[in-house]
């Protein structure tokens, strides 16, 4: 051990070249990921078994896994496909959306442009209605608008098909700000992809339209060497925040890594260290069972909140995610260095967050005691 | 009355609760019948010109319980084109960042 020395100066010296050692140990992506030793084993069948099981186009049944990634320490140790999707597919994330522009509006924060204090009106002047929701409020999925979130079951009350499709189709924020209450800003949680469109447009009159449109790929997807994203805008040209980005695993991996490490990427800190704490910062007034994971801002946590379960119990308490319909997820794992992204098709939600996660973590836990 | 004619009385009854709940539902009513065209449209613009799809796979992934009546599908404009329970949309694909977009 070079490290046995008694002298303080030479301690410090030691430690200075240890903490050297690690930083440069830190691996990056360039303009390709690394690869890094691969998951292997028993445990890796396992993981297959579940993730992907012989696939039924027909009756789309069960859990059909379009794209599996696992990133460790900044290297892939695991990737694997479903025809057609493949490392080239930008998929669909759907509300994985809402989280990538959370991480948007992240960098815009780090600018100074805004405060988490200040109302959406000040940016969105037809939230002018609802004079007393925060951007916080809309971060939290809190605003108090009587929002219905329902896809498939209840297509004529739905709010969300309602926006998409038909009624608020061409101005999604508008459409949302046009919606009644049902209960005073940033108290009750309701998750709401009315919210989300809202925050999409306070970010365009924090910038003005022209900055606004080129403004996911100038502020996080080129520093991050992003290069396959979409990001579907209505007829105003607001970015539907709540549904439509589209990235490759490989992309979406990016920023998981980004998030996994705080907020920084190489030596920039693209967002800053207490934007992340705040995604990561379960809503307070959140009441167990309200949602199938704990809200933050604008991503998904797995922590315990009064005295209920974590609820994915199988994975460390620190797990983080972006997750989406039809099976979509990016879950992050900082304590274990692990980024996993998931996309899928998956129709009819026998999907398990917490069974795959297991799975991963074995096959992991496999690899690193051998 | 009641007494005299149970069954129209109650067909009668039914029929105003209907008719009131119609009332209160118009605005989704109406716009109701629209979905499944422009849902078919969007989503296969999507999946065949942003995520690089086949045809085949694009069609399936659109597939819901309400069935199209009509589909078309432009590869040279890159314009979808769909209909549904008597009502017809177009997405178009926009370009690279931005994808596709039902057409107003």
């Amino acid at each position: 051990m070079p490290c046995e020395f008694s002298y303080m100066v030479k301690g410090l010296l030691c430690a200075a070249l240890l903490f050297a050692a690690t930083a440069q140990a830190e691996t990056w992506p360039a303009k390709e990921w690394s690869q890094g030793p691969q998951l292997v084993g028993p445990a890796v069948n396992a993981l297959e078994d579940y993730a992907f099981p012989p696939r039924d186009d027909v009756t789309r049944k069960g859990i059909r896994t379009d794209a599996l990634l696992v990133i460790r320490d900044g290297q892939v140790i695991y990737e694997r496909y479903a025809a057609p999707t493949t490392a080239a597919t930008p998929h669909l994330t759907w509300s994985i959306s809402k989280s990538l522009m959370a991480t948007v509006l992240g960098v815009a924060f780090g600018d100074n442009r805004f405060k988490l204090t200040d109302s959406a009106a000040r940016f969105y002047p037809p939230m002018k209605q609802h004079p007393a929701v925060t951007l916080a409020d809309l971060l939290h999925w809190a605003s108090g608008l009587d929002w219905q979130e329902d896809y498939e079951f209840a297509p004529l009350k739905s709010s969300v098909v309602a926006m998409l499709y038909t009624r608020g189709r061409s101005d999604m924020a508008q459409f949302t700000a046009d919606t009644g209450t049902f209960s005073a800003p940033g108290q009750v949680f309701r998750y709401s992809s009315g919210d989300s469109n809202l925050l999409s447009a306070t970010l365009k009159g924090m910038l003005g339209h022209k900055a606004y449109v080129d403004y996911p790929w100038t502020a996080l997807f080129t520093p991050l060497s992003i290069r396959s994203a979409t990001w579907e805008s209505d007829a105003e040209e607001t970015f539907v925040a709540s549904s439509y980005a589209y990235l490759t695993a490989r992309d979406l991996a990016r920023v998981g890594l980004l998030m996994q490490r705080d907020g920084r990427w190489g030596e920039q800190q693209l967002l800053p260290k207490a934007w992340v704490d705040f995604n990561r910062q379960p809503f307070e007034h959140y009441k167990p069972g309200q949602d199938e994971a704990v809200p933050g801002g604008q991503w998904w946590l797995n922590r315990e909140v009064q005295g209920a379960a974590r609820p994915w119990p199988d994975a460390p308490a620190d797990t983080f995610a972006a997750l989406g319909h039809w099976g979509q997820a990016l879950y992050v794992m900082p304590d274990e260095h692990l980024v996993i992204v998931r996309y899928g098709d998956d129709r009819d939600g026998s999907y398990r967050h917490n069974e795959l996660l297991k799975r991963v973590l074995a096959a992991v836990a496999q690899q690193v005691q051998p | 009355m009641i007494r005299r004619r149970p069954f129209s009385s109650l067909v009668i009854v039914l029929l105003l609760a209907l008719l009131g709940w119609a009332w209160h539902e118009r605005v989704n009513l109406q716009a109701f019948p629209d979905i499944i065209a422009a849902y078919t449209a969007k989503e296969y613009c999507s999946c065949r010109y942003v995520e690089s799809n086949p045809v085949d796979y694009c069609q399936g992934y659109v597939k819901q319980y309400v069935p199209t009546s009509a589909f078309a599908d432009n590869p040279e404009k890159r314009l979808v084109t769909a209909s549904g329970l008597g009502r017809t949309h177009s997405a178009q694909w926009l370009g690279e960042r931005q994808g596709c977009r039902l057409v107003p």
